[in-house]
Formats: C-alpha cells, structure tokens, sequence
C-alpha cells in the first residue's frame, strides 16, 4: 500500500468475522467491541481506498474486490481487439489465433514485414512495409530488433501468421503433425513410430488426445453402447444421468459384464502420447559452452514461452493471451454490481455502483501543514509533511464529503489510544454531526457562505463543535498527541510483557481505526416490498456502519 | 492576458561564449538551434539540426559526422558532473540519429556510424558506442561504458545483439528523413559563424 500520508482506507465488512457470524446466537459480545487494529497482519487484504469499493443497492453493503464474484462478459484479443467467441476459446485455447504476436525477447509487438533483398538500394521502401511484389516475410519486433529471421522463420504470405507458424519449426523445418505421423502410417504400416526427439508438445498433445479420447469412448460404451460425442468427458450432464442410471441399476448389469473395464490404460508408446524425459544433456552442454551466456534465454523469457527451453534460438513468437471483460456480482443477493459494455472498444459501464456515490469520502489534512504547497508545474509531486513529534498535540481537519441527495447524520468513534505497541491518543473534537444533501454543484457557487469560513480564521478548535461545513460537507478536527517510538519509554500495563523487538517498518506511521456510522433517511423502495405502502412519500430509516483507517503521518524517531 | 501561449518550459539559454564553428556548405541547421562554448564545433555534409537542439563545447570540441541528424532537445556535450571526466568531447560518426530530448556527454564520447539514439537516452561521458547501435528510449548508458558494434539497448540496460544484417536500409530511412527536413527546416548557419 502507498506510504504517502495523509490517506483514508476503508474496511470492507466481508474480512471481518463478527459481521458474518452476528446471526449466530453464539457470538461473542465482547468481540463486538474490539477495536479495529489497523496494524494487525490480517487487516491488509480487507482496507481498501474508496475508490476501489463497490457498494451493493440490495444489501446495503459495501463490497470490496476481495468478495465480489467474477463472471467474464467477453474474450478479446488486447492486440487487434477482437472478440473471441466463447465456443472458439475451448476449441482453440486462450492464445489469440490471428497475427498478434510478441516478441519472444522482450515482450513487445510484432510486426509482419517483408525480407528485402538488401542489394538493390534503390528499390526499399524505408520502412519495412509490405512490398506490392511479396517475398518472404518475418516478424520483426520495433522496440530491441529482435526478428523472426535469427531462429530462422520466414513467410510466404503477410496474413495468417499462426497458421503458417504452426506448421513450421525452429529452423525453418516444416512442424510434424498428427495428421503428417498418420498419413505415414497409412502408407506404410510397418514404420517405426517417430522418435521422442521429433515429438514436440504439440505431437504429444495431439497424440495423448486422440488417445484419451478414444479410451474415454471405449469406456462410455460400456455404459450405454453409444459412443460420447467429441469433447464431452465425464463432466457433461449427458453422461452424468448415464452414470447416475448406472448406479440405480435399470437394466444395464448385463452389458456392464459383457464390455471392456472402467479402467483406463495408461498411455504406453509414441502413438499414446507417452514421451520419455531426456536425461542426456551432453548436447545443452555443449551448445553451452560454444554459445555462452548471451545464447541462454533470460528467466523472463522462459516463462512467457509455452515449451520448456533453454537457449535463444528455441525461443518462438508468443501469441497474445486473451484478455476478459468480467461483470461483478454481489456474493450475498447475486444481484450484478458491476457490468462493462460488451463492446471491446467501449470502456463505458452498464452497471456500475461505486461506494463512492453512497458513502461519504473522508479526507484528511493537517491544520497548521509544515510542507509548502508543490508549484502548478510539478504538479504530480506531492510534498511529504515533516514528520510527527512525540508528545505534542496536533490537529488534523477530517471532512466528510456526502454524495446522497439525503441529510446524513454520522456518529463517529475512534479508540482514546491507537492499537499496537506504540498508542498515540486521539480525540475527536466533534464525534456527532449532520452532513447536508448532495445537491447541484452550482449552488455552490451561488450561494453567500462566506461568513461562514471567515469565522474560523481566528479561532482555535472548540470541543464539540463542526470546524467548517459547505454545501454537502463538513469538516471536523481530530487531536492527535502521536507516541514515543522509543522501547524504553513505553508505559506497563500491570504484568504484560513488553515487546522488546526492534521498530518493524510501517509501525512508524501513526494510523487511526475510526468507526463511522451513517444514518439517513431514504425513499422506501418500491419493488422490495409486496405490498406497496400506501403513502407515496414514505420514508425509511437506513443506517451504515463502517469501519476505516486514516493514515495520519509518520512519527519521528529520536 | 496576452492571446499569445506561453511555454511551461524556462526560456532557453542562449548566453555564452560564442564557439568557432567549421560548417559544411550542405549542413542543414535552424537558427534557433544554440551553440555556445570555446573548442571548435565541426559539423559534416547533409547533416540536420533541429531548432531547440542544444550543442556546447565547453569541455571540448564537438565533432558531428556526415548525414547525422540532431533533433529537439538534444544537448550534444552536455558538462558530465562525473569527477574523473575524460578530456576531449564528442564525435558523431556518419549517419548517427540522435531523437529528441537525449543527452550526449562530452569527455572523449563516441558514437560509431549508424547509430540510432532514441528518445530521451543519456550518454554517459567517455563513453563509446559502436556502429550501427540502437540505444532504445530514454535508456542511460554509463560513463566509460563500450557498446561493440550492433548492440541493443533496450529495457533498463538489457543488451542484444542485433543479427537482422540491415545497416544499408537504415542509412536508408536516414537519407530519406533528411531530404524531407532539408524542406522543412530553414538553414541559417550564418547566424552561428
């Protein structure tokens, strides 16, 4: 998480075990009143900044990225965007099957152009664009000059890449394939299967199958007699009501004896599939030796590569890997939170509820800041504040921001300490108040609200009283008397041991668990209800309680 | 409020001491291109500087080959702030294309024939750079570093060595560039001389 102070994380209920055991009658009442430790190793994965938080209309609950359930809209190439039909993904994989591929070097776009002849000077085109008279073509990778070339690839045709990369090795050898091994076969039955070292994934794929896929049939048959259609395993509901009638026994005990054994054999030879590891690498060894560090493929690259490799020139183009569109659904109503237009090119939403348009956005800044505003131009740079003293009072202006077109009323509560080794205290000078409906921006400006800033110019934080208040917000003032980071000087707490250990990172950064509570009140849904309530202008009560973490500053060790 | 916009940028500047240039009669150079420095400043047949390029020959002279081309923004021996900085400045060998923004040390630099420094690289002093290297976008090589010939540059400093066997088209590309900025850029090498 970002280390720059002052920050606001919110906790997102579906991380915290009381919420979702509050309907059992076993709970614990003092776990109700724990305080929240910001600190704690397991609230990392549950604090999240508002902008990445969903919020469910049904439930009335926020939702993090954590609990939604994900389901994919659509498929798409993010090289030539296209959309994948969701029938082509399981026939042909996950791997955009056009021309879109990256360089195997360094991960950039590839790009189909043609070999010139580098003789004739005066014929090239400066680029390396299609030439009207053909020739043969390679990828070539604009970014590091990588090109399909130095392991020996070349083109007949500009389109259709993967078909064409498909059928041909390293080298520059056409590929065998399933179709090419059965071909052979047929015209002559005595040949030897094709030795390990010409099988490539690819082969032994194909083979292992068509090898499966023929047991798996021979073993169906023995349920029913009638052979499984291409593709369907044990999982499709077909054969799961033939197994189910297997089990119920109508009638098929008979031809169960009479057909081969469940059991499947195991993959015994080349035309199986079966390929026998390797284990002589006296020829990696040398090439090792000739070639050197610089032959060697980095680790990087060996990961992006779908064949186990070892040396530079094994290395082949990396097709893209689809990407998805995916819709969010609320774990608890099912109810859809998120859903991105189908449209590749479109990055517009159908639904989308953000938790920012119904709880209020906490921000926090000091009041007296030390660090001086950065210039217009260095704009993206962020001044640091100068870090905490210990033992000296500080205020810091929280506002509330309301997005409702409702009044809210918010009750916050923080601890007096902060949770961890090291407790600062904190006070929060104003823990009730109302915040204004969000209303037209321009009010804003129309409105006279100026004797309402100019008030405070001079004054100092009172005890319960709002600092500033706007439109739709209010501010407040938090007082933070930040803790000695020093081990010795911690304070004993009757016969607790005190942690000795050195500082841990992060435990310098004073955070505050605070809970806040919003109650509005909000038109009665029309369609949760049966019967309609007979007054039109009815009003429900909501509330929504949360808990959040404000990120105050670092403490300086002295 | 004047209509007129205004740069971000501070004003360029153009003070200093005003170097002995040695121009070709073929140099294209924009007047608002700014040399500034004492050692001599050699500028080869057909080469190209664009205006905001910055070229200083305050450590030592300044040697740039034929058909190179300076874009914006270059500063071409640039002071190293190196403390054991080599003597000497720095020589462009012919057909060397230096994209915009980069930073060129001076200290004995060298940059082969048919280089290509792309966007926003800085060249360490001292350092030499082979023929037909490619120091891809805003990579920073090292003072003292030696790139051999055909060499890559390319993401954080990974190195390869380019096998494609096509200095010929990329002299090519830059012939063609240039004849193109020969229209468009208007040539003032009088202002500098």
């Amino acid at each position: 998480m970002s280390l720059s102070t002052p920050y606001t994380y919110i906790q997102c209920p579906c991380s915290d075990q009381t919420v979702l055991s509050s309907g059992n009658a076993l709970s614990d009442p003092e776990e109700d009143e724990r305080t929240f430790d910001p600190k704690a190793p397991r609230s990392n994965y549950s604090l999240y900044p508002l902008e990445y938080l969903l919020y469910c209309e049904d439930c009335q609950q926020i939702r993090c990225p954590r609990c939604v359930t994900e389901e994919s809209v659509t498929y798409y190439c993010p090289n030539c965007l296209f959309e994948v039909p969701s029938s082509n993904l399981r026939s042909e994989g996950n791997r955009c099957t056009r021309s879109c591929y990256q360089c195997p070097v360094c991960i950039g776009p590839l790009q189909v152009g043609a070999i010139q002849p580098t003789t004739d000077a005066n014929l090239l085109p400066t680029q390396y664009q299609t030439n009207p008279t053909g020739g043969p073509y390679a990828l070539f990778c604009q970014y590091c000059n990588w090109t399909s070339t130095e392991i020996g690839i070349e083109f007949d045709r500009p389109s259709g890449i993967y078909n064409q990369l498909s059928k041909i090795n390293n080298g520059g050898k056409p590929k065998l394939t399933l179709r090419d091994v059965k071909d052979r076969r047929k015209d002559n039955p005595d040949e030897p299967p094709v030795p390990d070292d010409q099988v490539d994934a690819d082969l032994q794929f194909a083979h292992l199958k068509a090898f499966y896929q023929s047991r798996l049939s021979e073993t169906n048959t023995s349920i029913r007699g009638l052979p499984l259609h291409d593709g369907l395993g044990f999982s499709s509901p077909a054969a799961l009501t033939r197994i189910m009638s297997l089990y119920t026994g109508r009638g098929h005990q008979g031809r169960l004896q009479q057909g081969p054994a469940d059991i499947m054999r195991e993959a015994l030879g080349t035309n199986d599939g079966l390929k026998i590891a390797n284990l002589d690498e006296s020829k990696e060894i040398k090439k090792l030796i000739n070639g050197g560090w610089d032959a060697t493929a980095s680790l990087e690259q060996r990961k992006e590569q779908t064949e186990p490799i070892r040396f530079e020139d094994q290395l082949r183009p990396i097709a893209y890997l689809l990407r998805s569109k995916r819709s969010k659904r609320c774990p608890a109503c099912r109810h859809i939170i998120s859903k991105p237009e189908a449209k590749v090119t479109s990055t517009r939403f159908k639904i989308r509820l953000f938790a920012k348009s119904y709880i209020p956005t906490i921000t926090i800044r000091p009041l007296n800041p030390t660090a001086t505003p950065a210039p217009v131009t260095y704009r993206p740079m962020v001044q640091e504040e100068a870090p905490l003293k210990p033992h000296q009072p500080y205020h810091f202006v929280v506002t509330f921001k309301n997005p409702l077109f409702d009044n809210i009323k918010v009750t916050l509560a923080s601890p007096n300490a902060t949770p961890g080794r090291f407790s600062s205290r904190v006070t929060v000078l104003c823990p009730q108040f109302e915040v204004d409906a969000n209303t037209d921006m321009w009010d804003d400006a129309l409105k006279d609200d100026e004797k309402d800033r100019s008030r405070k110019a001079d004054e100092g934080p009172e005890v319960g009283k709002i600092w500033e208040k706007g439109r739709n917000w209010v501010s407040i003032v938090l007082e933070v008397i930040p803790a000695s980071l020093r081990i010795d000087q911690q304070p004993k707490k009757g016969n607790e041991k005190i942690d000795t250990s050195p500082l841990k990172s992060g435990e310098d950064i004073l955070e505050i668990p605070m809970f806040v509570r919003m109650e509005w009140e909000a038109d009665t849904q029309a369609d949760m209800d049966g019967p309609a309530s007979k007054d039109k202008e009815a009003r429900e009560k909501r509330e929504l309680a949360y808990w959040c973490v404000l990120g105050v500053g670092r403490i300086s060790q002295e | 409020m004047s209509s007129k916009r205004h740069s971000v940028l501070p004003a360029v500047d153009r003070s200093g001491p005003k170097p002995p240039v040695n121009f070709s009669t073929s140099l294209t150079i924009s007047d608002n291109a700014v040399l500034q420095g004492t050692h001599s400043i050699t500028m080869q047949a057909e080469t190209v500087v664009h205006p905001r390029s910055r070229i200083e020959s305050s450590v030592g002279s300044v040697l740039v080959g034929r058909r190179c081309i300076i874009q914006e923004r270059v500063h071409l021996g640039a002071p190293s702030d190196n403390q054991d900085k080599g003597t000497g400045g720095v020589s462009l060998g012919d057909y060397v294309l230096i994209e915009a923004g980069s930073i060129i040390e001076a200290g004995g630099t060298e940059i082969g024939e048919g280089s290509i420094i792309q966007v926003g690289s800085k060249i360490g002093s001292g350092a030499k750079i082979g023929k037909n290297c490619t120091v891809s976008h805003l990579s920073v090589i090292a003072n003292g570093d030696v790139l051999p010939d055909n060499t890559v540059v390319y993401s954080n400093g990974t190195r390869r060595t380019d096998k494609r066997g096509t200095p010929e088209l990329r002299k090519l590309s830059i012939v063609k560039q240039i004849a193109m900025l020969r229209k468009m850029i208007p040539s003032n090498p009088d202002k500098f001389r």
